[in-house]
């Protein structure tokens, strides 16, 4: 096997020391009628040549961003990985170290972390980052939980139908075997409606949950939604957008409590959904409740400066089943690509990302608009994606021709939306050209004609 | 050696005005900001990010990584953490476009090649476990811990059966708890004997009719393997409970013995643990759960299955609990778990935990003549040695002892923990470790327990910073950079 040290005669003076005549003796711990009496039933033993052809072989039976031109977002992005980043998140000291348990031995990992909230505070404007969640989902749920156990109040916590529906559903699944009802808003014009809002807040509502940009890409009111939700003493959870924050407000700038991302779109491919970065921010009043790992800087006995994790009173290890969550981990290898995402591009780099995403997203929408049979499902302001309805109500037909012609070109809405099955969801982020977007409205306009994707 | 000038911080490396990314022209038409978002929703200035250059960004985190011990560089003998090596073919396929660059959205005929990889994973991992189903989606073990609960709590509400309660073992990971904890259920502990089982009256009095699932971790904490692990899973089945199988320490057991053959009815698996990680300095890692046949329809959604010859993503699954998170899971976690079991296959999973076991075994032979091992002379995948007798004649703790081991180049083993042992040092060796790296150590180790206690109080001495005020940490926080 090739990852073992251990030769027949290792095993043997090994066996000798510990006492033991062999090695299926060190099993007997086991009673017998517990143990396997056959191979397990996988397949054979591949050597790591036959592992590469094997994994071409399955590599060539998908169609990647790089090759199809890719117009799908909906909470994940095909934007741009510089290289620096690739080199940082490859430096096996970090990769290949784990969760910084002895602090003197993994400064290199505590600094980074401390980097990584300190960037995040910065981009936020919020007080605290902890040391990043499985993903933006799963840190929305956690945010919803952190919220009711917070306020105190377990009713219910207020969830807006432009809420990304797989973020919806992460939060119903945590609620489920406990007593917080999910209060889903509708939102018929694509953003949140202030009186909807202000009718559904009452005093037994833990939080609002408030995409900003929404799943639809429609930018909301948050200062009027961050009134309103406060107004009644509820907490506003804010879903954010990284790079929009270039150009957007931020949610500390409105008022969130807790804030929470998905971070991929820093520097991490989009690999089919994950493994991702899940980001958290809060008021420094809600720290105590935060879940997670949190990296903080002291001195050690020298007097040097130094990073440890901290506030670990409120973690699993120590407290149990009193503990804020059972989150044990962070994704730190992906916090580390974020910490250099961000280093890299600086403020103007940021700025310049997100009026990309702004602009050419702006055009695409307004060139499709120029079709006969499309429009904006909501004529709201928009950051990076939109959503088109298709007056001929052909939506599969459509996206099924534009792939064809080697576009990803939106994504159906009607698998979460009934009211939506004419409509698609498309995202243009800074690496498209105009020629690729020329192009795919050239597609949709005659599924006849054959378009090569710019490479 | 040490840098120190590019340790410093990314802010305090930061001049106004350097840049490292430049960005293309905008190639279509141009609008003021202003004419196409409401003037509320724009920020005056973008958020004050550092500024450096492209060098400098190398240069800093190169540097860093420099100040960790990781498994490429060290041995790294934490316990329960299964540091072993991470393989390069895993990570090279990882990063092949064909897997990196795929949209979660993109239809199932674009996909054919992931969806396969996943279905073969799913197939996999249940004949490992002995269990018939399997849901891929979760991010982590606790991750895994909380869908199982909540598959449980939906099979029981199903059932119309209130369950409240959730038995765990004193010596059990912490997530355990605050994974019922935050599933709706009370933890209710159970005592563990001084050889470290389960105290079978202790569950005898605790076990009832509102009983929904006992989690065990098996083999345990300590490294043993529960040998009641039967007759708890009869008593538990008797009154309607489920057993759930905290995998955290399959390296010990793979094509030995199997979790549904010994009675678990759920299980996850750590593929950053037992199936070669890496595990990141934290995490990515993920979380995914086997289930018996008749727990299946709760799963999280989607799962792959085929229809024809085409793979495709299940949603039509109405009794699911829904979803623990966005997307499918893990999915680059999962294909190096997917390398590495195909590299192994069937004989060579078996030798990993075999040698994985005969490792921490003779590491253990060797160790116990050193520190006492209070449970049993034999162990599995690891084993938890006590400090207690140094502590009290020589006032050298186990932490002591950790910070002393990284100035001979040792990541220190897991210190205090599992609770149940007094300053306890559960070291996993795992396999990928040689004899000669195992007798070092325990050399190691001895010329440490053989040192004045002094020199020990005061280490390290030899890594880029000593020993963290804690206490000023956690009483005075400073958790970021001040802006």
């Amino acid at each position: 096997m090739p990852y073992l040290y251990n030769t027949p005669e290792d095993q043997r003076a090994m066996l000798e020391a510990i006492g033991a005549g062999s090695i299926d003796e060190l099993f007997d711990p086991i009673p017998a009628y517990l143990q396997l009496d056959r191979p397990l039933n996988l397949p054979p033993a591949l050597s790591e040549m036959e592992l590469d052809q094997q994994l071409r072989l399955l590599a060539s039976r998908n169609r990647h961003a790089g090759e199809l031109v890719c117009f799908l977002g909906g909470g994940c992005y095909d934007h741009f990985v510089p290289a620096v980043v690739d080199t940082i998140g490859s430096r096996s000291e970090f990769y290949t170290s784990y969760t910084p348990y002895q602090a003197e031995a993994s400064q290199g990992n505590l600094q980074a972390v401390f980097e990584y909230q300190s960037l995040i505070t910065r981009l936020t404007g919020m007080d605290i980052s902890n040391a990043s969640l499985y993903d933006g989902a799963s840190a929305a749920a956690e945010a919803v939980l952190m919220a009711t156990s917070s306020t105190r109040r377990f009713g219910k916590v207020v969830v807006p139908e432009c809420l990304h529906p797989e973020y919806r559903s992460t939060i119903a699944t945590y609620l489920e075997n406990l007593e917080t009802e999910v209060v889903t808003l509708e939102t018929p014009t694509g953003v949140v409606d202030p009186d909807l809002l202000a009718a559904a807040v009452d005093e037994e509502v833990a939080a609002v949950v408030l995409q900003q940009p929404n799943f639809f890409g429609c930018v909301e009111d948050a200062y009027r939604v961050a009134e309103i939700t406060a107004a009644a003493g509820s907490l506003l959870i804010s879903v954010f957008d990284p790079l929009s924050l270039g150009i957007l407000r931020r949610p500390g700038d409105y008022g969130a409590n807790i804030a929470v991302a998905e971070g991929h779109t820093l520097g991490t491919p989009m690999s089919y959904g994950g493994p991702f970065l899940g980001i958290m921010a809060c008021d420094k009043s809600l720290v105590r409740r935060m879940p997670g790992r949190i990296a903080g800087k002291t001195v050690d006995r020298r007097g040097n400066d130094c990073y440890v994790l901290t506030m670990q009173t409120r973690e699993q290890h120590i407290r149990r089943e009193k503990a804020t969550s059972n989150v044990c981990t962070n994704q730190g290898l992906f916090a580390l690509r974020a910490t250099a995402y961000l280093a890299q591009l600086g403020p103007q780099g940021l700025r310049e990302t997100a009026n990309l995403c702004l602009q050419k997203s702006h055009y695409a929408a307004e060139q499709l608009c120029k079709l006969d049979r499309f429009s904006l499902a909501f004529p709201v302001p928009t950051f990076k994606e939109f959503v088109i309805r298709d007056a001929e109500n052909q939506v599969a037909e459509l996206l099924s021709s534009a792939l064809d012609n080697g576009f990803l070109a939106g994504i159906p809405l009607g698998q979460w939306y009934p009211q939506l099955a004419d409509c698609f969801l498309v995202a243009v982020t800074e690496k498209r050209t105009k020629a690729e977007i020329d192009s795919l409205v050239h597609s949709l306009a005659n599924s006849e004609t054959k378009v090569t994707a710019e490479v | 050696m040490k840098n120190t000038r590019d340790t410093q911080t990314i802010f305090e490396l930061s001049r106004s005005g350097r840049r490292a990314a430049r960005l293309p022209a905008c190639d279509v038409p141009e609008h003021n900001v202003a004419d196409l978002l409401p003037a509320a929703s724009i920020a005056a200035t973008p958020p004050a990010l550092p500024e450096l250059s492209e060098p400098a960004v190398i240069r800093h985190f190169v540097n860093l990584s420099t100040q960790n011990m990781s498994v490429d560089t060290h041995f790294y003998p934490l316990g329960s953490c299964t540091m072993k090596y991470n393989p390069k073919r895993n990570e090279r396929a990882a990063a092949m476009p064909a897997f990196a660059d795929l949209h979660p959205y993109q239809p199932a005929e674009t996909l054919q090649g992931m969806l396969q990889m996943l279905y073969e994973m799913q197939e996999m991992l249940q004949e490992i476990s002995g269990l018939e189903a399997c849901s891929l989606q979760p991010a982590a073990g606790a991750h895994g811990e909380l869908a199982a609960l909540l598959v449980a709590a939906a099979y029981f509400r199903d059932l119309g059966e209130s369950r409240t309660k959730v038995l765990v073992p004193d010596n059990a990971h912490g997530t355990n708890p605050a994974s019922a904890a935050m599933g709706g259920f009370d933890a209710v502990t159970l005592k563990t004997t001084a050889d470290g089982f389960v105290d079978l009256d202790d569950l005898e009095t605790k076990l009832d009719e509102h009983v929904a699932v006992l989690m065990i971790t098996n083999p345990s904490t300590l490294g043993l393997f529960e040998p009641n692990m039967q007759v708890i899973a009869d008593r538990v089945h008797k009154v309607g409970g489920l057993i759930y199988l905290d995998g955290a320490n399959m390296n010990a057991i793979l094509g030995v013995a199997r979790p549904g053959d010994f009675g678990a009815d759920m299980q996850h698996y750590n593929p950053h643990k037992t199936f070669s990680g890496p595990h990141g300095g934290g995490g990515p890692g993920a979380g995914p759960i086997c289930v018996t046949e008749k727990l299946a329809p709760y799963l999280p959604t989607p799962i792959v299955k085929t229809l024809g010859d085409q793979f495709v993503l299940d949603y039509d699954r109405p009794k699911t609990i829904g979803r623990v998170r966005a997307f499918f899971g893990n999915v680059g976690v999962l294909l190096r778990a997917y390398a590495y079991i195909r590299t192994h296959g069937p004989d060579g999973l078996r030798r990993v935990s075999e040698n994985a076991v005969l490792n921490a075994n003779y590491l253990l032979s060797r160790v116990k003549h050193i520190l006492p091992v209070p449970q049993g002379h034999r162990c599995m995948h690891e084993f938890v040695a006590s400090a207690s007798d140094l502590r009290r004649d020589k006032k050298i703790s186990a932490m002591d002892l950790a910070k002393r081991l990284l100035d001979f180049g040792y990541h220190a083993p897991t210190v205090y923990f599992p609770l149940t042992v007094p300053e306890a040092m559960m070291i996993e060796p795992t396999e990928t470790e040689s004899k000669e790296t195992l007798d070092a150590f325990a050399e190691t180790l001895f010329r440490i327990t053989e040192e004045d206690a002094d020199l020990l109080h005061d280490a390290p001495h030899t890594t880029a910073v000593s020993r963290p005020d804690e206490v000023r940490a956690a009483r005075q926080p400073v958790l970021s950079y001040p802006e």
